[in-house]
């Protein structure tokens, strides 16, 4: 189980080299060969390069596994087949993670607030880091300010506008978002008895104490910015950048992985679609549908790959039975070798 | 509540056959704390039309647990105990592989939550020294949780069998069900 | 007067039954509750022992009590799910008045009690005091039995004071004092450890008494043999030894035929015949027609098995038999239990180790509540209310004139009758559903509808209740101290965990206040639960169910206290009859002439198919507390027409159909349940539904004559099949009772 985790693995090494190379070379080509990097940002960039290089290598070695390989398979496929419930799955699940909601109200808050101030800051963190946007003071103006893609002016506002407003302090709002969902995941995570007694410190509120870490001290440089004229910018500025190279350096590790895994699950849900288009397998002993034939024909392959054998010598196969049907099986067996021994009791 | 740790002496034995269908293990198995009011273990009946026989199914927490091996998020785990736990709530993504390939049909999709979730042999109790929920309640023994030496004096005319063979796939737990005495294995096919 | 003051859809809005679930996660403080109190499980008579988790005066949670000498921590899911009855958004929290047109209206208890007394007086000025009756159940703890006994007797001054054990126990009741002169289980659960044999008749242990299906697995396990007498395979019948699938009403012929094999092969013990029974020639020769051959015939179970069961029986050195509701629910109730104590006595395996005889008490208090004296014919003790002894001493109790003690009255069944007939103008009820729980119900909602008043003491608005001029807010199972008798005779501590919500008082303090305003508060000064348990205790001091050497700190000290014990240093009596000195006049067992004869009603051309009723597991007697609990509800949504599959494909009934019952007394029409595992000439629907899903819509009112048990288990029916297709469970909202 899971052993490939464990070992070196030379081709998602490979695989994660390749991927940090090409990162480099779309932050040169991006960046007019480097020209538009700003340099305070240069930490952040060698941080974001890591994340990727583990990031695709934990992806790759994941990839190796014969049931998430032939999901990757069948999911890549598939969605490119259904672009437009593709979309649909991607607002439902990864943008407004309806599946959530149904495990708590509060929860689904509280992980809406955290993940959509996290998606949206690095939304614009990352490509000012990269260099591919920049905001310029247009020649000869104090107040007209250009914002720069790739090195062409992409548009220009005027200093004090609503756009203007909305785009300096995006950050702002996108830390007070997180900071209040991470609050209320603590929350939850402190006084909820079951989740106390089987979570783990590292496992499970290390992660959101950092995240409040990063959002604090974005916040901290704007405070500063704002009201202290700049006094403990410094400080600001090495303290959040510490906490935000961590959290990227942490990603492939920890539980933030699952930030790019979710995409799965969109997966998923066209997987059981396509299949339902397909045929739903019948359960030959309780006569009922209990999953698409797809899925368990993949199933068969799976679990032979993953080394075990549920074929039977009469041609059928386990798989074919669904989860009642299989604990009937069972419970019937286990009747029945009761029986062979003469009594139903002992 | 005096707080212990996990007792390695305790086992769980079943027996089906001893099952009246009553529902206390269902009903308990929901006041767990960590499951939220929902119910991990299967209880049903085999056949109504023609007989009452029920039968109750906690996970059988596998030696090599299926269940992990075609998890595609690896989010099922086996802990230092045996104890195959629920999936990483944060992993996994609901794709139901678990579901339909575990020999004994034991994990459950939530559509809802588009989350797997299974018997963890109680861990929040069992990890406390306590035993399992549905194992306390049940009004027949037929879910029982103690020491090899308590089920072999209460038990002389069964054998504990945690040996399954589907085909020519054998599977070894650490669930072990009750057998007439001198069996080694339940052929389930 | 009292016909509903709104329409039933707008009581039950208010009211209930509505189904109640934990939050996700369980109510807030499950797992750092205030504090874990030991008390035992509010339903049936095995009384389990559990702990309830209390956060701020509301109870959160339970944690098995595995300490406890019965259970041991074992539950059914009742038990498990008890702890939600408290807390309910059901519950009753004020007194209420009914007002025409407008519905049950809150009102202050001042107000409330003045209106009751106020009507008592009047009713029984008008039309004499025993025209205001009180019906009392058997759920409540022995203080309360003793309570309501005194308090009918002494303040209400009327002779018709009856409880809803009288649908439950009175057949055994009747039996045991018939066969030993006193009653109460001969042993204790311990002796079914090593009993050879153990034939148990008319109880669906597995269902209504789950907990008890672990005593009979470990003697099985200990090499002991099972016969189940039960027209169903019902759960724990499936791998019995021996299933004796018997048509209802049957069980005398059956007891009788198996004597006859007992006897004729001289598997029986004459030296204990001999030195300490009476009767057994005049009971032999009773039965002198019950061969096998025609046993076959009447009973429907082949000659074959019955000698096996006769066998196995007659062979045995330890056994113990068990009965229930299955054979006592008849118009010769008393006959069938009899008959069954007479194949004990001629075996004499009582009194020993592993050799024992119990009628399995279906009610939470079941035992005790049969012996404190609330029944009409009796007075605390297990007196008997015509007995000019027992009167006497009883009257010195209470500190008053015998002749002041009011004599006989009438059952409750027949307290349903009287009201018809004009006899009875005014009523006072607690924790009793007469419209749910009594036979041929049609005819007891006319009943309550003719009553001039009606006064309701409950913790939820029961369907009974709906009918009430004034409804008070009484107090739960877990809201007041005192003690109940299990099944096995064993005095327990029923321990107050909270106090009652909102405006709701005490059943005690209700009593109490009633009392001092009709006049008699002198003689109802009970500062607690333990000084009216202490007064209960000198009450009982002589008569047959002995408690006087049983205290609360006894009992808590040694995890319950078998009566009879007559003294503080006695240590109680786990098990009777070790002495051999039985309690009836002459000091003998007596074996009882029971020959078989009809049911009150027998199919015929036009009702052809016998119908009998029973319970499912997940739901206690009238549903009043279990259909307001969610799982519980989810578990057995709606009640079932069993029918097997030979009887439904002459009707052409599939699975799942709608079928119209119908007997001489009304119809339901119920979902069919089409399953091999009951007789082909007998169909099965349980009972806890009121309303237009009711089984005693259809059961006969026919009462055993010694008894007065009405016959549930028997009558005549017949089927049509509707043709429609039953609609979701779930939407036929069965468990909240409408009548149409």
């Amino acid at each position: 189980m899971a052993k490939s985790e464990n070992t070196l693995s030379r081709s998602a090494l490979v695989k994660a080299i390749i991927a940090s190379v090409l990162l480099i070379i779309l932050v040169f080509l991006g960046s007019g060969n480097f020209r538009e990097l700003d340099a305070a940002l240069i930490p952040y960039l060698l941080g974001v390069i890591l994340a990727v290089f583990g990031i695709t290598y934990r992806l790759s070695v994941w990839l190796q596994r014969p049931p998430t390989r032939l999901y990757w398979k069948r999911m890549g496929k598939l969605s490119l087949a259904h672009p437009i419930k593709f979309i649909q799955l991607l607002f439902r699940n990864l943008i407004f993670q309806k599946f959530i909601y149904s495990r708590g109200k509060d929860r689904w808050i509280g992980h809406f607030l955290m993940s959509i101030g996290c998606i949206a800051a690095f939304g614009v963190t990352i490509p000012l880091t990269f260099g591919w946007i920049g905001f310029v003071l247009k020649s000869g103006s104090l107040t007209g300010y250009e914002a720069h893609m790739f090195g062409f002016k992409a548009m220009s506002f005027q200093l004090g506008s609503f756009i203007a407003y909305m785009l300096f302090h995006v950050l702002i709002f996108c830390s007070i978002a997180v900071i209040i969902g991470a609050m209320i995941m603590l929350r939850r995570r402190m006084t909820e008895e079951g989740l106390v007694a089987t979570q783990t410190f590292e496992g499970d509120l290390l992660p959101l104490l950092l995240i409040i870490a990063v959002a604090a001290t974005g916040l901290g440089i704007a405070f500063d910015y704002m009201f202290l004229d700049g006094k403990v910018h410094q400080f600001m500025s090495v303290t959040h950048a510490v906490t935000v190279i961590l959290f990227l350096l942490w990603i492939p590790f920890g539980k933030f992985i699952h930030i790019v895994q979710r995409p799965m699950q969109i997966g998923v849900n066209i997987y059981k679609m396509e299949g339902e288009k397909q045929g739903m397998a019948v359960c030959p002993l309780t006569k009922e549908e209990f999953a698409t034939k797809m899925h368990i024909a993949d199933l068969k392959e799976v679990t032979l790959e993953t080394g075990f054998d549920f074929r039977l010598k009469n041609g059928d196969n386990h798989l074919n039975y669904s989860p009642e049907g299989k604990r009937s099986l069972l419970a019937k067996a286990h009747l029945k070798a009761r029986e062979d021994a003469g009594s139903y009791f002992g | 509540m005096v707080t212990t740790e996990y007792n390695k002496n305790m086992q769980f034995f079943t027996d089906m056959q001893r099952c009246i269908g009553c529902h206390a293990c269902e009903v308990a198995c929901a006041e767990c704390e960590t499951n939220g009011q929902d119910t991990m273990i299967h209880i049903h009946y085999v056949d109504r039309a023609n007989t009452i026989q029920t039968t109750m199914q906690v996970c059988m927490h596998c030696d090599d647990p299926v269940c992990a091996n075609v998890c595609p998020a690896n989010a099922i785990v086996k802990n230092a105990n045996g104890v195959v736990l629920s999936a990483n709530t944060s992993r996994c993504f609901g794709c139901s592989n678990c579901v339909m390939s575990c020999p004994f049909g034991v994990p459950i999709k939530k559509e809802e939550s588009e989350l797997m979730m299974k018997c963890n042999m109680c861990y929040d109790r069992t990890g406390a020294g306590l035993r399992p929920m549905c194992a306390t309640v049940c009004p027949s023994n037929a879910l029982f949780y103690g020491t090899p030496e308590d089920i072999e004096e209460r038990r002389p005319h069964s054998t504990p069998v945690n040996k399954f063979i589907i085909g020519e796939q054998e599977i070894i737990t650490k669930v072990n069900v009750m057998m007439p005495k001198g069996s080694t294995e339940l052929t389930i096919h | 007067m009292a016909k509903l003051p709104v329409s039933e859809e707008k009581i039950i809005d208010q009211f209930g039954p509505h189904k109640h679930y934990p939050p996700l996660g369980g109510f807030k403080g499950v797992s750092n509750p205030d504090k874990l109190v030991k008390t035992h499980c509010c339903f049936c008579g095995m009384q389990c022992g559990i702990q309830l988790k209390v956060k701020d005066n509301k109870v959160v949670g339970f944690e098995p009590w595995k300490e406890f000498i019965f259970n041991e921590g074992r539950l059914c899911p009742k038990g498990v799910q008890r702890y939600l009855q408290n807390n309910h958004p059901d519950r009753l929290q004020t007194p209420y008045k009914r007002v025409e047109g407008v519905g049950f209206v809150p009102i202050e208890w001042e107000e409330a009690m003045s209106k009751v007394v106020s009507e008592i007086q009047r009713i029984q000025k008008q039309y004499g005091n025993d025209a205001f009756a009180m019906l009392s159940g058997v759920s409540l703890t022995n203080e309360k039995s003793y309570l309501h006994g005194k308090f009918a007797r002494v303040a209400l001054k009327t002779k018709n004071l009856d409880y809803n054990g009288r649908l439950c126990m009175v057949s055994a009741g009747a039996g045991n004092k018939k066969a030993f002169g006193l009653d109460r289980a001969s042993n204790n659960w311990s002796d079914l450890k090593h009993a050879e044999v153990i034939m148990v008749a008319g109880a669906n242990v597995s269902e209504t008494f789950p907990t008890l299906t672990y005593p009979i697995w470990e003697a099985r396990d200990n090499g002991a043999k099972l016969i189940v007498v039960d027209p169903r395979v019902v759960p724990f019948a499936r791998t019995a030894d021996l299933h004796l699938d018997l048509r209802p009403g049957t069980d005398s012929a059956l007891f009788g035929a198996i004597l006859k094999v007992l006897v004729d092969n001289n598997w029986i013990d004459k030296d204990f015949i001999e030195n300490y029974t009476s009767g057994f020639e005049d009971t032999v020769a009773s039965i002198q027609d019950h061969t096998l051959e025609w046993a076959e015939k009447v009973t429907g179970v082949s000659a074959e098995k019955i000698y096996k069961a006769a066998e196995m029986w007659g062979k045995a050195k330890t056994s113990f038999a068990l009965h229930a509701r299955g054979i006592e629910h008849h118009t010769k109730g008393v006959d069938n239990v009899v008959s069954m104590i007479n194949l004990v006595l001629a075996t004499g395996r009582i009194g020993k180790p592993y050799c024992g005889y119990a009628t399995i008490t279906g009610q939470g208090n079941g035992q005790g509540g049969r012996e404190q004296g609330h029944k009409c014919d009796q007075l605390p003790g297990n007196r008997d209310i015509e007995n000019p002894e027992h009167r006497k001493y009883i009257a010195e109790v209470w500190g008053i004139n015998e002749a002041d003690l009011p004599g006989k009255g009438l059952s409750a069944h027949e307290i349903i009758h009287a009201i018809h007939r004009g006899e009875i103008k005014g009523l006072l009820s607690i924790c009793f559903n007469p419209l749910v729980s009594l036979p041929n119900s049609n005819y007891v909602r006319e009943a309550l509808e003719k009553l001039e008043f009606y006064v309701a003491i409950d913790f939820f608005l029961s369907e009974t209740g709906r009918y009430a001029d004034i409804v008070l807010a009484g107090s739960l199972h877990e809201e007041e101290d005192g003690t109940v008798t299990t099944a096995e005779g064993r005095v327990v501590r029923i321990n107050q965990v909270v106090t009652p919500p909102g405006k709701a008082r005490k059943d005690s303090e209700i009593i109490k206040e009633i009392a001092r305003r009709l006049g008699s508060g002198d003689k109802f000064n009970f500062e607690n639960s333990e000084a009216i348990f202490n007064e209960m205790r000198v009450a009982s001091k002589g008569g047959t169910a002995d408690y006087y050497g049983i205290t609360y700190e006894k009992i808590e000290k040694n995890m319950g206290v078998f009566w009879p014990c007559p003294s503080l240093d006695h240590p109680g009596t786990p098990r009777l009859w070790e002495d051999r000195k039985f309690r009836t006049p002459d000091g003998k067992a007596h074996f009882n002439p029971a020959p078989y004869r009809l049911s009150a009603e027998m199919p015929d051309e036009e009702y052809p198919i016998i119908l009998t009723t029973g319970r499912v597991v997940s739901q206690y007697l009238s549903g009043s507390q279990t259909r307001r609990i969610g799982k519980l509800v989810d578990q057995y949504p709606e009640p079932l027409l069993e029918i097997h599959p030979e009887l439904a494909a002459k009707y052409g009934i599939q699975q799942g159909d709608l079928i119209r019952v119908k007997t001489r007394r009304g119809e339901v029409t119920l979902p069919a349940n089409v399953v091999a595992t009951i007789r082909k000439d007998t169909v099965f629907i349980p009972y806890h539904w009121g309303g237009c899903h009711s089984a005693n819509l259809l059961t006969n009112d026919s009462l055993d004559p010694v008894s007065k048990i009405p016959e549930f288990k028997v009558c005549a029916c017949k089927l049509e099949n509707t043709k429609e297709k039953a609609p979701d469970s779930k939407l036929s909202n069965a468990y909240q009772s409408f009548s149409h």
